[in-house]
């Protein structure tokens, strides 16, 4: 393995990223980092580069096939919101095309005992929002969502909606990437747009349901019973701006 | 009376069920809305820190019993409210779209006699069912006392069929509940028991006890939930701490309902139902309550000490399951990851080994955490009483008991 100083670049997309570090592997470069030329920021003491251009989803594909276990790790850990996800990646298929499917059980390994986290994690906040979500009804009658979630979970959603409401048509927008997953006659798009000026027009029923809820929500607790503690750690404070009967919590801080 | 008002009423006299899970179905759908997830989703938290996952309300709140310990007693002097079948539709559905909840709870107080309030659940429910086509998840209770047939038609419609036998001994029952006796609930457990299938109550059977209401001891109510899940496989036994709603004299009345007692029943219901243990592992003839300060499993563990400390890299499945901070997914991890090389103590915590409990009952490779003179009953049960009272950890704890299957 050849040590070097360069910091290898890929597209941001997953397919992308696969085979640039295969390519890597392959050459036997265990290179400084890896980086999404997106956000890549240009320094004085390292030099970056791009070794293929091949984004076809061939080496992807081919992962999931032999082991989908594997290929869902890393898939977590590219949607995550880790910063070395990249290189974490790298390192755990360099030890994978080592050791085989017994990968998994070497948490010994940093690298393992990392991506098993992350994914965990990952899995862990799609499993959240798929409760937390809140949909509000367009006067379109569009089922309206807004999210920030910490990872890049938009897919899992959708698919999880698509399964759900088949029935409907529906908008899921991730505040923070700015992203759009669009689902109408049963198919999802998936944008990069960004909202900022558009204007939402609710339908009539609306307001009605949210106050009926918000009623359900705040008659349903025992008084006998408080412990706002235990709902902020089920209920992390970073969501509430979103859920629409914890919104206007926000500023009493109990 | 608004929509709002009836909502406000009939949820208020539905909350203090406990029941919340919304797993253990997989239900799915090709010309409908909804399905139902196989290990269920929390949609929100009450500021009581609990688990909202369905719509959980009553039919009505009118009864015609006066079971002391309840809100919706004939003899309270409060508001009354019925839902119709398709008020309750719209508002379901209205909430699922929106993403609010998991599906529908449905219970109700005994209007004129059990069939005829059976007979109104089940319009409510096929009209959900059928023409809203719904397919999210439905837990409905059945009413004690109402005809078998009508058990039949309400279970292909729901996802979980229940009764609760509410007070564990018929002794406390014939005090506070005149009205019901044990058999009426039996016999909902048993038809659902033998009729259960892939589209019969796919979700199972549970039950709630209320807990501190009677003199009833840990031994009578670990007894009596080991039996039901024995009998009737249940799939949940829930525990209420009880909650002084009525003034009466048959009834204590608490300051605080007892959530610590609640919390370590909880505790030994998961050592029964993942753990193998059983009731009279825990508690005996002379011993018939719970440790209030230290949870049952590193109880038994104090109490069977002679069995410890155990090498992690050589104890089988069973024994590495009676090592306290180590559950039944760290123990799988363990023996697989042991395969490959030895492990120690630092490995564990990778595995979700709860090491600050685990570390006192455990070797990794014949070595002890800490000079060898310390691994002693009195000095232990010391160390395990103050982690527990560490509050963060507690309240956590408590309520992750109430997801299913984790
Ligand atoms: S039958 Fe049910 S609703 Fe009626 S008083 Fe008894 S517990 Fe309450």
């Amino acid at each position: 393995m050849k040590t070097n100083n360069y910091i290898y670049l890929y597209d941001g997309s997953f397919s992308h990223l696969l085979n640039t570090i295969a390519n890597l592997i392959k050459e036997q470069i265990k290179p400084l980092n890896i980086q999404n030329e997106i956000t890549y920021q240009n320094d004085l003491f390292s030099t970056a580069l791009k070794i293929t251009n091949d984004t076809t989803d061939k080496l992807s594909y081919k992962i999931k096939k032999t082991n989908p276990y594997i290929y869902d790790l890393i898939l977590c850990s590219y949607l995550s919101a880790e910063e070395n996800k990249e290189l974490i990646i790298y390192y755990f298929l360099l030890n994978a095309y080592k050791y085989g499917a017994k990968i998994i059980y070497m948490r010994k390994l940093k690298c393992v005992s990392k991506i098993l986290e992350i994914a965990k994690y990952v899995h862990n906040e799609a499993h959240k929002m798929k409760g937390f979500l809140r949909f509000q009804e367009l006067k379109s009658h569009f089922l309206f969502a807004l999210v920030a979630p910490t990872n890049d979970i938009l897919g899992f959603l959708s698919n999880h909606f698509q399964k759900r409401l088949p029935k409907e048509k529906w908008i899921i927008y991730d505040e923070k990437r700015k992203k759009m997953a669009i689902y109408y006659q049963n198919k999802i798009y998936i944008t990069n747009i960004d909202i900022k000026n558009i204007k939402l027009l609710f339908s009539k029923d609306e307001k009605e349901m949210e106050q009926l809820w918000i009623t359900f929500f705040e008659t349903v607790a025992i008084k006998e019973r408080k412990n706002y503690r235990c709902q902020r750690n089920f209920m992390p404070k970073k969501y509430w701006h979103n859920i629409i009967e914890m919104r206007d919590k926000i500023e009493n801080n109990n | 009376m608004t929509l709002k008002d009836k909502l406000t009423i009939l949820a208020d006299g539905a909350k203090y069920d406990a029941s919340c899970s919304s797993s253990g179905s997989s239900r799915s759908n090709c010309d409908g809305t909804g399905n139902a997830s196989i290990s269920g989703i929390c949609h929100s938290f009450s500021s009581d820190g609990r688990c909202i996952s369905l719509l959980k309300i009553l039919m009505t709140n009118c009864c015609i019993f006066d079971c002391k310990y309840c809100l919706n007693r004939k003899s309270n002097n409060i508001k009354r409210a019925i839902f119709s079948p398709e008020e309750i539709c719209e508002i379901t559905m209205n909430f699922y779209r929106r993403n609010y909840i998991e599906g529908l709870f449905l219970s109700s107080g005994i209007i004129k006699n059990p069939d005829y309030t059976m007979e109104k659940l089940i319009e409510t429910i096929y009209l959900l069912r059928k023409k809203y086509n719904f397919h999210g998840y439905i837990h409905c209770k059945a009413i004690p006392g109402c005809s078998s047939y009508l058990l039949k038609k309400l279970g292909n419609l729901v996802d979980r069929l229940s009764a609760n036998v509410e007070l564990p001994t018929n002794k406390s029952l014939k005090l506070l509940a005149p009205n019901k006796d044990n058999k009426k609930v039996t016999n909902i457990m048993q038809t659902v028991r033998e009729n259960k299938n892939k589209y019969f109550v796919p979700a199972g059977q549970s039950t709630q006890l209320i807990i501190g209401a009677t003199t009833d001891t840990d031994y009578d109510i670990m007894k009596n939930s080991e039996n039901l899940y024995q009998k009737y496989q249940l799939k949940r036994v829930f525990y209420s701490a009880y909650i002084p709603v009525n003034k009466d004299k048959m009834l204590p009345m608490l300051k605080t309902p007892p959530l610590k007692r609640e919390h370590r029943l909880y505790q030994a219901d998961w050592l029964l139902r993942y753990y193998h243990y059983k009731t009279s592992d825990l508690l005996t003839i002379d011993n018939q309550n719970l440790n209030i300060l230290i949870d049952p499993k590193a109880n038994w563990a104090l109490n069977h000490l002679n069995e410890f400390p155990k090498e992690i890299n050589k104890a089988s499945y069973y024994e590495l399951l009676k090592i306290p901070g180590i559950g039944p997914t760290s123990a799988k991890r363990i023996i697989k990851s042991r395969a490959y090389y030895p492990l120690e103590l630092n490995d564990l915590k990778k595995m979700g080994v709860v090491l600050k409990r685990a570390k006192y009952f455990i070797l990794c490779n014949g070595k002890y955490f800490m000079p060898s003179k310390y691994f002693q009953k009195q000095f232990i049960y010391t160390n395990l009483v103050l982690i527990d009272e560490e509050p963060k950890n507690n309240s956590s704890r408590q309520l992750s008991l109430f997801y299913e299957n984790k």
